[in-house]
């Protein structure tokens, strides 16, 4: 009876995770059909769709855009976040609920609200100081700055907060001022913190879709929207390519953090 | 999904000078923040209340209310507002049920592998909806795996049609919004002592007592937590209802989109598509046109299928 009871939790935790993991499974098998229709069962396997991704513009295209924008976006946000966490961890301040709130509040602002906001306030700019803001890829990259933010925050406070301070003064004591102190001893020991931020972020731009489907420009889109538009038109083993690559860059991102910090702890 | 390290707070005392160096820190990231957010949704908000002069297409410096009140009178956003509520409720009940043995499996584990377990939970957030959409169109298209299963175990002759209705998106959404949900669900699970639960069990309660007296109290903030988590973003769902339930599947964010498209000469190709009277005058076909619509030749268009992409993408989209 006892052990009926196990099967039959760990049975329906099991659906639950096929139910998650389903669309990806599809996803990657499709990428190996041979035939280009997605019909089962499939006619046999081949690699050739992967090559056939080199051959459309567009998905190199968006590859390389959504790599510069979650590059730059993630050190902008690191620049920014790493500070912003040292001072939410370690001084008391007034304002520090609320700010705190702020630095994280994109996380929990839909994507449509973000883009649409953002688009809108684009305009506004650029009727206002009479220089190009929408479309541009600096505006896109300030977007996927502010959605960079809040990981950076919260991983690098997490790791702050199991931080003894005693080392840090030790290291004052002994008349490091507080720049040398900060540069060999906390940055080493909250590595861990920025590294799963740095990742974070970084995953969190690049599959991005929602909020930059309405500040990318024409000619400058990322492989989320590249996907998005493929698909609105058809689906074949190519576009399953593309998300193979996507699947994997991501997946690797995500095995390196977890050696860093548990993801348990910090998603 | 609990941020304990910013809750409690900074245990250091104040020494002189540290305002400066404190301010220091945080502004540049606040500043960016609530320049690149705060101020665009203060706009947005702004711009609710302004005047729309249909007849110009121009919007009008003004402090009302209408936009709302056309927004919760008008019965094409009622109708879609209702079905958005629906769904987003339908989800929600099924991502608890479906999501609560999972979260409780992995927050009381003790395997080696609990990360890889949860790599695979938070994995497909993070490779985002439009990868996720591709594969649930592999598993419900017409040829799909699904349908081709059925009918090869002769459940079916016809292929049911799953893919562009609402059974499609219901189901794309729970499997974006189930991993929110478990993890809501985990982090508290995992901060239940096991040790209540064995209580129970050794006072002779059966399991499903225990779940309803110890465990699902004590769960209930996750509950809760995820339950709201969910709900928002079914109501903000986006790509899903987009990809998989077609052009006239209307959920909340796509009609925005929509929206936008009525007006820049999109055309409905079927005619039960709800659109105002006015704008079917201007845009809809009339019967004559509707006869000389062809059905769709798959042949000719795999062959013709790059040349058709690129119109659609320069001369219709551009």
């Amino acid at each position: 009876m006892r052990h009926l009871r196990r099967w039959a939790l760990n049975g329906a935790a099991a659906v639950a995770l096929g139910y998650i993991l389903m669309p990806l499974v599809f996803v990657v098998w499709l990428a190996f059909f041979r035939q280009e229709i997605p019909s089962f069962p499939p006619d046999g396997y081949s690699l050739k769709w992967f090559a056939a991704i080199l051959d459309q513009r567009k998905f190199v295209d968006g590859f390389r855009n959504s790599l510069q924008v979650g590059v730059l976006a993630t050190a902008i946000g690191l620049a920014l976040g790493v500070p912003a966490a040292l001072c939410l961890a370690r001084r008391p301040f007034r304002l520090r609920t609320p700010v705190a709130s702020l630095l994280l509040m994109p996380l929990i602002v839909p994507g449509v609200v973000l883009g649409t906001s953002m688009y809108v306030f684009h305009v506004e700019l650029e009727n206002g100081l009479d220089v190009d803001v929408l479309g541009t890829f600096y505006a896109l990259v300030a977007g996927h700055i502010v959605i960079v933010i809040p990981w950076v925050v919260r991983l690098v406070t997490a790791s702050l907060a199991g931080l003894d301070r005693a080392t840090e003064e030790a290291a004052q004591n002994l008349g490091a001022n507080p720049w040398v102190t900060f540069w060999r001893i906390t940055v080493p020991a909250i590595r861990p913190g920025i590294v799963a931020g740095a990742l974070f972020g970084f995953v969190t731009s690049f599959g991005n879709l929602e909020m930059s489907l309405f500040l990318v420009g024409p000619g400058r889109t990322t492989l989320p929207i590249v996907i998005l538009q493929y698909l609105e038109w058809k689906i074949d083993p190519t576009i399953a390519a593309v998300s193979v690559v996507q699947i994997v860059l991501i997946g690797g991102a995500m095995l390196i953090t977890d050696r860093y910090v548990k993801l348990a702890r910090v998603v | 999904m609990t941020d304990a390290a910013l809750a409690r707070g900074p245990v250091v005392e104040r020494r002189r000078g540290e305002g400066w160096t404190a301010a220091a820190l945080i502004t540049p990231a606040s500043i960016f923040v609530a320049f690149c957010l705060l101020a665009p949704i203060a706009i947005l908000f702004r711009f609710s209340l302004n005047e729309f002069v249909p007849s110009k297409k121009l919007m009008v410096e003004a402090l009302t209310v209408a936009n709302y009140v056309k927004f919760f009178t008008d019965p094409y956003y009622t109708t879609i507002l209702a079905t958005t509520v629906r769904i987003a409720v339908l989800v929600t009940a099924v991502c608890l049920v479906l999501g609560f043995p999972l979260a409780y499996v992995v927050a009381r584990t003790q395997s080696r592998f609990k990360h890889l377990l949860i790599i695979s939970i938070v994995l497909p957030l993070f490779v985002g909806n439009a990868v996720r959409a591709a594969g649930w169109m592999t598993v419900f298209g017409n040829k799909g795996f699904f349908n081709a299963t059925l009918m090869g175990l002769g459940v079916i002759d016809q292929p049911l049609e799953i893919m562009f209705t609402e059974k499609a998106v219901v189901i794309g959404i729970i499997a974006v919004n189930l991993p929110f949900m478990v993890l809501s669900l985990q982090s508290v699970i995992e901060g239940i002592d096991r040790s209540v639960e064995e209580a129970a069990f050794s006072l002779g309660a059966p399991p499903a007592t225990m779940f309803r007296r110890v465990l699902w109290p004590l769960a209930l903030p996750g509950v809760l937590a995820g339950t709201i988590l969910t709900f928002v973003l079914a109501m903000n769902a986006y790509a899903t209802p987009f990809l998989l339930g077609g052009p006239l599947f209307a959920m909340m964010a796509p009609s925005a989109q929509e929206g936008f498209a009525v007006d820049m000469g999109y055309n409905p190709t079927v005619t039960n598509a709800k659109v105002p009277p006015d704008v079917q005058k201007r845009i809809g076909f009339t019967e004559e046109e509707q006869k000389r619509l062809r059905d769709l030749d798959y042949g000719y268009m795999a062959k013709n299928d790059t040349a058709f992409q690129e119109w659609w993408n320069k001369s219709f989209k551009g």
